[in-house]
């Protein structure tokens, strides 16, 4: 139960510090713009080539969107603890590790989610792409899962960020990469080999791909091995991340590197 | 003449500032090739090799312009921190020398990007930059890398009001690949898009480049370049007045 | 012709707060300032935290716009020709920022040199110069984040006299240095004026203002609540008698105490370590110390002075208005 007042509590403490900084000059730039144009640039790309649909870009793109910033939670908020020098303080705490970094990065995926959202809604309208109105609860089914499978990523980024002190340029290159394997705008089928079998490793793909499915009317059982396989991976990866994170700490500690890693 | 002495050691002086900075130089080179990388798979499937030069050498200014939105939109702010804004502001130099001068060195930082795109395409897509007009193509770069400073210098005095102008200038990095036509031809566009692009001067600056790659005539092109450049020049010197009397009314010049 | 005068200088700043309802506070920093530095004169503007020393300074510079009044610079207003006013004027101050942290010592001041339109045979000449008079000679080439404070500081005012300016105006240029480094920058301080230049100086330590300044004015709150040499501030409190007397813990109440005592004009308290030293000003002649002490009640007392008051007393007295 304390696990769960950690998780909401810190949801919400953590929200309220997003809008102490937040004003509309940054919501709109960087949640509304940025996402908009990055679909319309690679549908772009797409038409210039003659490559897949428009709807091919704006479902990838826009899934992706709502998936990266879980990537990046965990980073950050780990980061954002030791930049306020308070990342002895909360590790020093009994809580449970994972409610608390869950629950303080709750936000910035319910925000991930509504910025895709809007960014498939918004991006659809203007390219002319529409998605049948059943294929919406599956749809954000297939979203949730995707948030919850790059968490897990995230997580694993988190514990590497415990070390590195580059996290940002940690966390960008991962994101290039996903960009790149996961299909997001590149078919599978157009990468060589070795790279496609990394991405059915990696989070997103599965994702992506059921949500095409879904688009263009597949049904739900449809995709319910691809749902499958992403949440699978999801898990991996957070089992992963955790160990590492628990590895990384006790060693700090011991090390005694926590605060500059 | 001074103002041009000013400019140049003022560039000299900014490109040593970040040459010395922590300022994510890896992360400048790599963060444009993802996207870079995207676009040559995907320009791959059309198997035309010239549609893959005309990607290449797109996507190698992306950089540039990478290196100069964001920065740009944020210098002011960097030199509150530094404590330096005021007091470059009580000099009696023109407070646009001052700032042109850091914009130019952000995009000459971008030339790195650049090499590294168009080194990336060759090592790994196969892609052969085979240049029609080699010294109109060494023109053009630094033609466009001055258009490029110069609107980096207009939005940094634009944006000046906001504390978090960097958002602005973050979110400005998409748009200006897509409508100056880095990757996708002007053509593609609905009418109304046309004026915009041809109003920004990187759309000029990379037709340039690659009528000087490729082959065609790369002076209209480096000359509405230059002209454009000139326009953000003055456009944003008078604004610098502005700006600077309202920050002096409102106490912004420093941080407290 | 006065070098700098200011004639009522007010400026109000405006601070909103909140998120969804935005309250606006007007907080009046200066509230109507008028003072005069003569030519070749070393002036002090003298005060607490606060009291608005640092904004007078950022209007006479430039950097900041007065809500009203006006300034003047050798003549020309400080908002009307604002570009001439930089010219002449040279702006030093305090505090660890303010310098290109990445670059070397010599590269800010060339830098700066070129920004101040300092012809460059003469850049040649002055650089080295003022490495010398500042006593940086030798460390120039150092980026200036390994500089200690004081280093910092002396390049400041290298920077401040790259153009050879007849106006040097300085805001709080000791502050956190050590004892050596301050004195050597008062030293510089006092060369500055023998040179011939007006010197403007803001502080809040007293024997500085003391020790260097033709001519104080003390601001409190954002007025200037007395003007004068040195020997004329004194004169404030020459007829008073200041009584110091250490207490161990002061009790509630016995503060209010010793104020309201009959004859007592102004009373502080300096915290020490262990101890908390009273002073208490009265008219000469007036014997308080039993009166004081029977206020204090029943605490711990050490040394029990009677003294002639500083100018630091006059300062007390002029601040808190007694």
């Amino acid at each position: 139960m304390t696990s769960l007042r950690i998780f909401f509590i810190g949801g919400l403490t953590s929200y309220r510090a997003l809008f102490n900084w937040l004003t509309p000059w940054i919501l709109v730039p960087s949640f509304l713009v940025a996402p908009l144009f990055q679909i319309l640039l690679f549908a772009y790309i797409g038409r210039t080539t003659r490559l897949e649909s428009d709807e091919f870009y704006v479902i990838g793109n826009a899934i992706q969107y709502a998936a990266i910033p879980c990537l990046f939670a965990m980073g950050n908020t780990i980061g954002g603890e030791r930049f306020q020098h308070t990342l002895p303080l909360v590790l020093a705490t009994p809580a449970g590790r994972l409610p608390l970094f869950i629950g303080r990065s709750l936000p910035v995926i319910v925000n991930g989610f509504l910025v895709a959202a809007f960014a498939l809604v918004a991006g659809g309208a203007l390219l002319g792409v529409h998605v049948p109105l059943s294929a919406v609860a599956p749809l954000v089914l297939v979203v949730l899962i995707t948030s919850f499978s790059c968490t897990g990523l995230g997580l694993v980024n988190a514990a590497l960020g415990l070390r590195v002190r580059e996290t940002a340029v940690l966390s960008n290159i991962l994101f290039g990469i996903l960009l790149v394997f996961c299909g997001v705008n590149v078919p599978l089928s157009s990468l060589p080999d070795w790279m496609s079998t990394i991405s059915e490793g990696l989070p997103l793909t599965h994702g992506i791909a059921a949500a095409r499915r879904l688009a263009d009317g597949a049904g739900l059982g449809s995709v319910a091995g691809l749902i499958g396989a992403e949440l699978l991976i999801g898990c991996i990866y957070a089992i992963a991340g955790y160990l590492l994170l628990r590895l990384m700490e006790v060693e700090s500690r011991r090390r005694g590197t926590l605060e500059i890693a | 003449m001074k103002a041009l002495r000013l400019i140049g050691i003022g560039w000299v002086f900014q490109l040593k500032m970040l040459s010395r900075s922590e300022f994510d130089g890896l992360l400048g080179v790599l963060w444009p090739l993802f996207f870079a990388t995207t676009a040559f798979f995907m320009f791959r499937t059309t198997h035309d090799s010239r549609a893959l030069l005309y990607a290449a050498l797109g996507s190698s200014v992306m950089g540039i312009w990478s290196s100069t939105s964001v920065a740009a939109s944020s210098a002011l702010q960097r030199e509150r921190w530094y404590g330096t804004l005021e007091l470059v502001v009580g000099t009696p130099a023109h407070f646009s020398l001052v700032l042109i001068p850091i914009t130019l060195a952000m995009a000459t930082v971008g030339i790195y990007s650049m090499a590294a795109t168009l080194l990336w395409g060759w090592a790994l897509f196969g892609i052969g930059v085979h240049i029609v007009h080699p010294l109109l193509f060494v023109l053009a770069v630094p033609v466009t890398i001055l258009a490029i400073g110069l609107l980096g210098f207009l939005l940094s005095v634009t944006v000046v009001r906001y504390r978090t102008a960097w958002a602005l200038g973050n979110a400005l990095e998409y748009p200006v690949w897509l409508v100056c036509g880095f990757l996708v031809p002007l053509s593609l566009f609905p009418g109304w898009v046309r004026p915009i692009s041809w109003a920004l001067a990187p759309t000029w600056g990379v037709r340039a480049i690659r009528q000087a790659a490729l082959g065609g005539s790369p002076f209209w092109p480096m000359a509405a370049c230059v002209g454009l450049a000139a326009l953000y020049g003055v456009v944003g010197a008078l604004l610098v007045n502005t700006v600077l009397r309202s920050a002096r009314r409102s106490a912004s010049l420093s941080l407290t | 012709m006065a070098a700098i005068e200011a004639e009522k200088l007010r400026r109000t700043y405006k601070q909103t707060s909140g998120f969804l309802r935005r309250r606006t506070k007007r907080i009046e920093a200066v509230r109507g300032i008028d003072f005069e530095v003569a030519e070749g004169e070393l002036f002090g503007l003298l005060g607490p935290n606060g009291a608005g020393k640092t904004t007078t300074i950022k209007m006479l510079v430039t950097l900041l716009i007065p809500s009203s009044g006006a300034a003047r610079v050798l003549g020309h207003d400080v908002v009307d020709e604002a570009r001439t006013v930089r010219r002449k004027i040279g702006y030093v101050f305090g505090g660890d920022r303010g310098a290109y942290e990445r670059l070397s010592g010599l590269d800010n001041l060339r830098y700066f040199s070129e920004l101040y339109g300092v012809p460059p045979k003469v850049q040649k000449r002055r650089i080295p110069e003022l490495l010398d008079l500042v006593g940086l000679t030798g460390r120039e080439k150092e980026r200036v984040e390994g500089y200690s404070r004081g280093m910092k500081q002396r390049l400041h005012i290298a920077r401040g006299l790259l153009h050879d300016p007849p106006v040097v105006v300085l805001d709080e240029p000791t502050i956190g240095l050590d004892p050596v480094g301050a004195r050597e920058i008062r030293h510089t301080i006092s060369d500055l004026a023998q040179a011939g230049k007006t010197v403007l100086l803001t502080t809040h330590y007293m024997y500085e203002a003391d020790a260097l300044c033709d001519r104080i004015a003390v601001i409190a709150e954002g007025e200037i609540v007395a003007e004068g040499t040195p020997s004329a501030l004194k004169s404030v409190v020459a007829d008073r008698t200041v009584v110091e007397i250490e207490a161990f813990g002061l009790p509630e109440g016995a503060l209010e105490r010793v104020r309201a005592s009959p004859g007592v004009t102004s009373v502080s308290v300096e915290e020490r370590e262990h101890v908390q030293l009273l002073l208490v000003q009265a008219p000469k002649g007036l014997e308080l110390t039993q009166q004081l002490l029977g206020c204090l009640g029943d605490v711990r007392v050490g040394r029990v002075s009677a003294r002639e008051p500083t100018l630091e007393d006059a300062y007390v007295s002029l601040v808190t208005g007694s």
